[in-house]
């Protein structure tokens, strides 16, 4: 047996290995990813009630169509990011927003916000558009500072997984009070419903715009934070012997999560599994590693949101289907089947 | 590289170190230094202490009493920079994502990257260049979570290499690596030392320690019992009080590598 104790023996394998193509294709990726988004957002545009050929209708008709696409388009983005982010920091690819209760604590703090708007408490100080995402951010921190105090360092898959359902349970159990306080004004009601069910069609182009600052800072942010995620991945003895200060950068990029998943909620009410689905399908693709995760996330996921709400739009149904439902049936399958794929991986090496 | 004349501080000191854990001491005051150029071997029976004392060096673990970097103590030191002169290779990483073999090796830049995590021009070269000495460059492209014990053993070798640090702290590399592969590492980890690298290695077979370190320290429920040369802990008498069992004079069974054998004959 011969083994090689010989540097320069190793040296020798250099050039075969120094191969362009891992840049090449990730730019190829991009390339088809943007495509993908533009394809979609056409769509978006193209397609629905009305016809655009009707000049007395095209550009109103096109200004309603944009202001629901940018928001899908927004939480899309926002929701996939903020899946990837919290996959990093909690090291494990099974959790999503949605499933550690941070989209539940959003949702329910943009009940309140509804409330509280309608009732008039917050109107005074606060610009009406920024009440329901700053709801949302105060719902979703709420959530993610729980989870952070109750899943310490090194809580396992069962541990998150379940603080995060009960964290869910206990805010969808408020939010039917929420909702149940709402009942004796039917408008207010309603919106209520809406909101949480999930949509784009009630998003005005104001509300689309107050959360727009929030999804740049958000994606930009965790873009910036890539570098330490990709360290965290091997764990956080491993990251603080490489230089992490995990302490700092757990609570960081939990915020950024907080401020992606809020500001989805807020544009594009309760949208499940998003956060989930699409850094699975992306990283056989681009790898695990965050800096190029991250913005591919970022287009896929505003590209799947896009998607489904044209078919939400386009689906026969006597009123518009909610896009949470849409996600939910897509989303649902698509994750089980990953679900299986990743541990039929992780079983065989 | 190396001391010059004088005496400057060790690379690495602790005096009295002392990690306390869930109420008792793991390891107790337990002093000792490391120049360039020297293979620490931590050895002692399981429970001794050999992980947590490495744990407290790599600053994974708090302890009581002092750590100095070149004389400068460890607390004054922030984490980056701490990393930039230490390096810890686990015995078993906690990756299981299926990075790439490059850029878990990669990661060993971090604590030279800027606030904005911005890659510096020397990343890439050493990067390939802790590829190439640890001959982890062959599978640098293959998933980590793909690779042996072996290859995974020399990735994170390769990683603790790139972060450029002097002080290198491996924790059992060889368990569960074939004699080839053992030897293999071993004869890097003289390599290494020989260029100018402090190592503290805990091992479990003490004919590695005797056959490849230059000191070692003998742990035995978290205190030394004996610390120096390798010969003069690595002999009958605190091998007998620590493990209880007998040197037998003349009974080794040693392995070389093929190609170190024939050097030696030429």
């Amino acid at each position: 047996m011969v083994v090689d104790v010989d540097v320069t023996l190793t040296m020798d394998g250099t050039n075969d290995y120094a191969e362009p193509t891992p840049t090449m294709k990730i730019a190829f990726v991009y390339a088809v990813l943007v495509a993908l988004l533009l394809a979609a957002v056409g769509l978006a545009l193209a397609v629905g009630h009305g016809q655009l050929s009707d000049p007395a209708l095209r550009s109103t008709l096109l200004e309603l169509r944009a202001t629901r696409v940018a928001a899908a388009l927004l939480a899309g983005a926002a929701l996939a990011v903020g899946g990837v982010v919290v996959q990093g920091v909690f090291r494990n690819p099974l959790v999503s927003p949605s499933i550690l209760g941070t989209t539940a604590g959003a949702s329910l703090g943009g009940q309140l916000s509804l409330l509280a708007l309608a009732w008039g408490a917050a109107g005074s100080t606060i610009p009406a558009e920024l009440v329901l995402p700053l709801g949302c951010l105060l719902g979703a921190g709420v959530s993610l500072a729980i989870l952070l105090v109750f899943c310490r360092e090194r809580a396992g898959t069962l541990m998150l997984i379940l603080t995060g359902f009960i964290l869910s349970s206990l805010f969808l159990a408020v939010g039917g009070f929420v909702t149940s306080l709402a009942q004796d004004q039917w408008d207010l009601s309603r919106a209520v419903v809406a909101f949480t069910l999930g949509g784009v069609g009630g998003t005005g182009a104001r509300q689309v715009a107050a959360a727009a600052p929030f999804v740049l800072v958000g994606l930009v942010a965790s873009w910036a934070w890539s570098g330490t995620l990709d360290v965290l991945i091997s764990g956080e003895d491993e990251a603080r012997t490489l230089g992490v200060e995990v302490g700092q950068a757990r609570r960081w990029t939990v915020v950024w999560v907080a401020v992606l998943t809020s500001a989805a909620i807020a544009v594009g009410g309760n949208v499940a599994f998003v956060g989930l689905v699409v850094p699975h399908a992306l990283r056989p693709i681009v790898g695990v590693g965050h800096r190029r995760l991250i913005p591919a996330a970022a287009l896929l996921g505003a590209t799947f949101l896009v998607a489904c709400d044209v078919i939400a739009r386009v689906f026969p149904s006597r009123t518009e289907l909610p896009l949470g439902v849409i996600t939910g049936i897509i989303g649902a399958p698509v994750f089980l089947y990953l679900l299986a794929r990743y541990y039929r991986e992780v079983e065989h090496g | 590289m190396g001391s010059p004349g004088g005496s400057p501080p060790p690379l690495l000191e602790t005096r009295e170190l002392t990690v306390v854990r869930d109420g008792h001491p793991r390891i107790k005051d337990v002093s000792m230094s490391v120049e360039a150029g020297q293979i620490l071997a931590l050895v002692g029976p399981n429970g001794a202490g050999k992980s947590t004392f490495m744990k407290a060096l790599a600053g994974i673990l708090p302890g009581q009493g002092e750590i100095l970097f070149d004389g400068q103590p460890a607390a004054d030191l922030g984490r980056r920079e701490r990393a930039r002169r230490l390096a810890y290779v686990p015995q078993h990483s906690a990756l299981d994502a299926p990075m790439l073999a490059r850029d878990v090796v990669a990661q060993g830049r971090f604590a030279h990257r800027d606030r904005w995590g911005r890659a510096s021009a020397e990343d890439r070269p050493a990067i390939m260049a802790a590829l190439a000495a640890t001959g982890a460059l062959l599978f640098a492209e293959r998933p980590f979570t793909r690779l042996s014990y072996g290859e995974r053993r020399l990735v994170l070798l390769a990683r603790a290499l790139a972060t450029g640090a002097r002080i290198l702290l491996l924790d059992e590399p060889t368990a569960a690596l074939d004699v080839a592969h053992a030897l293999s590492l071993l004869h890097r980890l003289r390599e290494l030392a020989g260029r100018g690298h402090a190592v503290i290695v805990a091992l479990h077979h003490l004919d590695e320690a005797a056959e490849h370190c230059t000191g070692a320290i003998l742990l035995r429920q978290g205190r030394v019992v004996r610390a120096g040369p390798v010969g003069e802990v690595i002999a009958a008498g605190p091998v007998r009080e620590v493990f209880g069992v007998n040197l037998v004079p003349g009974a080794h069974f040693g392995y070389r590598l093929p190609r170190v054998e024939e050097e030696g004959k030429r």
